[in-house]
């Protein structure tokens, strides 16, 4: 079984260290008008839910969401600090330097406090120097300003202090050593970053052939650290580098041929300190080269009767029977020899062995990762809580390579749970759209019933019916068509005249009916002549209504016609759902490939680890072997002399 | 060979000894690194595919299934927490339930913080809803406590937004649930 993990991405545990607490207080309300109390944007709003419990994933993919979809109002640049921030703790160094830049870069005009935009360069630094990126590490912590820092949050500033310090050690420019000093002179001498620094710049000095600096500065560190007991820091800390200070000073004794002085400072380790083993190899030596192999081989003893698993260990055996030649008791050396050689020939088998198995599954049960409900657990700055089973592994899981390419592969394993898991909500999707689609069907097939209902083309033609009759009546200017009802109602009224008078004899009883017929005829005429202009006006009128009415009616239905007849919404959704399943599937291509590189990087290192180790012992192998001859030699002489002399 | 190896003992000891007390956080293996830098930027940009691809997922999933016409969000607010530590919440609308939760101490202290949970997403058409929460929790002199807020709406063509808001009374020492319409 490989580095596998159950959860997707999304539910990728945190721990809420420094970096996150940063993270928080800068999310959270601050005395400043460009962060608001409460959540102004309910996407925003979100977003901190995810982020406060450290679902940088899910947050990063809502700020996308909401970059999509318009941005978040209200919150000034804090998104986009927070953007970064996220990016930082989950790993994405370079985008996040990018977004900070931007952010708070002298040209950004941000708003936000310059005691933020400190601690952001500062993170940001940190994370480059944790990757080894000096020169962009350089670049970010320079960019802090100390006394700001300092009155924010002394303790970043001490790490600040010391993080530059190292910076300027490692540099090129480094030799005169004043802005070093310089440094140096802004922390305590007891504090724990001065001590590590002391430490760090002992071990530089012995590198470049300085051993008297180097054993100068050591017996200062060891000086003050014996001094200081009532310490902020944690005793284990201090102890840790007293004896990490103690063994290298003893390690330039040895070098020098200072037996005494290694042998009293070595003597000055507690036995049952996490250096005791070394120590007390170390004092073997010393022993050794003082002339007092007694001691020299009461310690190797001791040494041998514990587990040979720790790498520098593997030069007990030989030591041992190494002291015994030279106590001049070479019955007891021969045989040493000999185990050690067995020792050796057996432990470069048993490596032949590991590096011929050596596979990500082998390598992932050497280790022991600190998980709780929701998987893995992981510091601020996505490095895996992890511990060896195999103690022989702890150097190369104490490399910062290594402990990044071992987060990064868990990051890829997360990415692809996470394709894993896309991949399989296609399908639903797929469903939803049918869905959508027979629901959509439905509701065209009522439609189109109610639009049958209105009888649409019946009016229309009624509406043409109308027009033409107009149209005639406007040409042929026939005015008795413009009537109004009442002048309709007088001229059927008078229809009725005429025709009774019609069936009335024409003579004088008649006349005078007739006449006042002709009057009221001949005003009614002259009465519809008159209105004619102010009919068809009304009448006009009444039909450019109707007219837009129609129009209305026409294009309402000609819209739902459209909506009806236009499938491109569903053919949308259903191209972007082929758009993102080939998308999704090259990333996952992608991933794959990636995971082999990380895969291979991984077990690279291990295997780079395990051909020095059995290098280093094919050494003691023949050295044993050579060792065992001469000896052999020796005493088959010594026995050829004395049955010489017996004779 | 052995005789070179004797002489040298003590001097390659101490060159192994010197070797694991190397500087703190210090980097040696150079090939490692490059290759490692290599891994990392492809992990990165990998990174940044994954994100901009679960966007547009999450884009298409609403979409489908909450097109914005009939969507209904209802987001929950803690203000301070100080006379209510959040339990659980129930949500009804319009008589159903459609939303329950049990808080964890993580959660509760990302609302306290300032977040907004997004309680429930669902549709509804057009018209008249109501909509209740019920929120339990420990109260002051910490009891246990329940309260229940109800908000009546209209729900026209857009998305419809809604708050659950948690917040301290200081006029009378007691936690007050509403429910706020977002415009």
């Amino acid at each position: 079984m490989g580095l596998k993990v159950s959860q997707p991405p999304r539910r990728r545990p945190v721990l809420f260290t420094a970096l996150l607490l940063w993270l928080m207080m800068i999310a959270s309300a601050q005395a400043d008008e460009t962060q608001p109390d409460r959540a102004r944007d309910l996407r925003y709003g979100w977003i901190l839910y995810e982020y406060h419990q450290g679902n940088a994933f899910d947050a990063l993919t809502q700020l996308a969401v909401a970059r999509e979809q318009g941005g978040i109002e209200g919150h000034g640049d804090h998104p986009a600090l927070v953007e970064g921030g996220l990016m930082l703790s989950w790993g994405m160094t370079r985008e996040a330097s990018s977004v900070f830049t931007e952010l708070l870069g002298t040209d950004g005009g941000s708003t936000l406090p310059l005691n933020v935009r400190n601690q952001a360069w500062f993170y940001l630094g940190k994370v480059f120097y944790l990757e080894g990126n000096h020169a962009r590490a350089s670049e970010n912590l320079e960019r802090v300003d100390g006394d700001i820092l300092a009155a924010a949050n002394h303790d970043l500033f001490r790490e600040w202090v010391y993080l530059r310090a190292r910076l300027a050690t490692m540099s090129s420019e480094f030799g005169n050593g004043l802005e070093l000093t310089s440094l140096q002179g802004l922390l305590e001498d007891t504090d724990i970053w001065s001590l590590y620094l002391r430490y760090n710049s002992a071990v530089s000095a012995r590198d470049t052939g300085n051993a008297v600096a180097a054993e100068a500065e050591l017996q200062a560190l060891i000086a003050i650290l014996d001094e200081s007991t009532d310490s902020d820091e944690p005793e284990a800390e201090r102890e840790g580098l007293l004896g990490r200070a103690r063994l290298s000073l003893a390690g330039l004794y040895l070098r020098d041929g200072q037996f005494e002085a290694a042998l009293e400072t070595l003597g000055a380790m507690p036995l049952n300190g996490v250096f005791a083993d070394q120590a007390l190899f170390d004092y073997a030596v010393a022993a050794a080269g003082q002339g007092r192999p007694q001691r020299a081989l009461d310690a190797l003893e001791t040494l041998s009767g514990r587990d040979l698993f720790l790498p520098w260990r593997q030069q007990v055996p030989y030591a041992r029977a190494y002291v015994l030649e030279q106590m001049n008791r070479p019955q007891h050396a021969l045989p040493a020899f000999r185990q050690a050689a067995d020792h050796y020939e057996a432990r470069i088998e048993e490596l032949n062995g590991i590096r011929s198995r050596l596979s990500e599954e082998n390598l992932m049960a050497q280790l022991d990762f600190r998980r709780d409900s929701e998987g893995i657990l992981t510091d601020s700055y996505g490095r895996l809580r992890v511990q060896p089973v195999d103690f022989g592994m702890a150097e190369v899981l104490a490399s910062e390579t290594f402990q990044q390419a071992l987060a990064e592969l868990n990051e890829l394993y997360r990415m692809q749970s996470f394709i894993a898991e896309r991949q399989s909500r296609f399908e639903a999707f797929r469903t939803m759209l049918e869905t959508r689609e027979q629901q959509r069907q439905i509701r065209i097939a009522q439609t189109r019933r109610a639009l049958d209902s209105q009888q649409a083309e019946q009016w229309q033609q009624l509406h043409h019916a109308f027009r033409e009759k107009i149209a005639t009546a406007l040409s042929e200017e026939d005015a008795g068509f413009f009537m109004t009802s009442k002048q309709k109602a007088l001229r059927n009224k008078l229809d009725e005249v005429a025709e009774t008078l019609a069936g009335l004899p024409d003579d004088a009883t008649t006349a005078s009916q007739r006449a006042t017929y002709q009057s009221m005829r001949a005003y009614f005429d002259w009465w519809i002549a008159d209105d004619y202009g102010v009919n068809r006006w009304a009448t006009q009128k009444q039909l450019r209504e109707l007219d837009r009415e129609m129009e209305h009616f026409q294009t309402q239905r000609q819209q739902v016609e459209t909506l009806m007849a236009d499938g491109a919404g569903h053919a949308e959704l259903a191209r972007r759902i082929s758009t993102s399943e080939r998308e999704l599937a090259t990333l996952g291509e992608e991933i794959s490939v990636a995971l082999g590189n990380a895969r291979h990087g991984l077990l690279s290192q291990v295997d780079r680890m395990l051909v020095a180790r059995q290098e280093e012992l094919k050494g003691y192998l023949l050295a044993s072997r050579h060792a065992q001859a001469r000896l052999a030699d020796q005493l088959f002489s010594a026995s050829q002399s004395a049955g010489v002399g017996d004779e | 060979m052995a005789t070179c190896l004797i002489i040298r003992f003590p001097m390659l000891l101490s060159a192994l000894l010197l070797g694991f007390t190397a500087p703190v956080f210090a980097q040696t293996n150079t090939e490692g690194e490059s290759n490692h830098t290599a891994v990392a930027e492809q992990v990165e940009a990998l990174k940044k595919k994954v994100i901009r691809l679960n966007r547009d997922l999450f884009i298409l999933e609403e979409d489908l299934l909450f097109p914005a016409n009939t969507q209904v969000a209802v987001f929950l607010s803690v203000d301070t927490g100080k006379f209510l530590k959040l339990d659980a919440v129930k949500l009804k609308v319009n008589d159903d339930i459609v939303a329950s939760h049990l808080y964890t101490e993580r959660q509760v202290t990302a609302l306290e913080r300032g977040g907004m949970q997004r309680l429930y997403v669902g549709n509804l058409k057009t018209g008249p809803h109501q909509i209740t929460a019920f929120v339990e929790g420990i109260g002051p002199d910490q009891r246990p406590y329940k309260q229940a807020a109800s908000l009546e709406f209209e729900k026209d063509t857009g998305t419809a937004a809604l708050e659950v808001r948690v917040q301290d009374r200081s006029s009378n020492y007691q936690p007050s649930v509403s429910i706020v319409e977002w415009e």
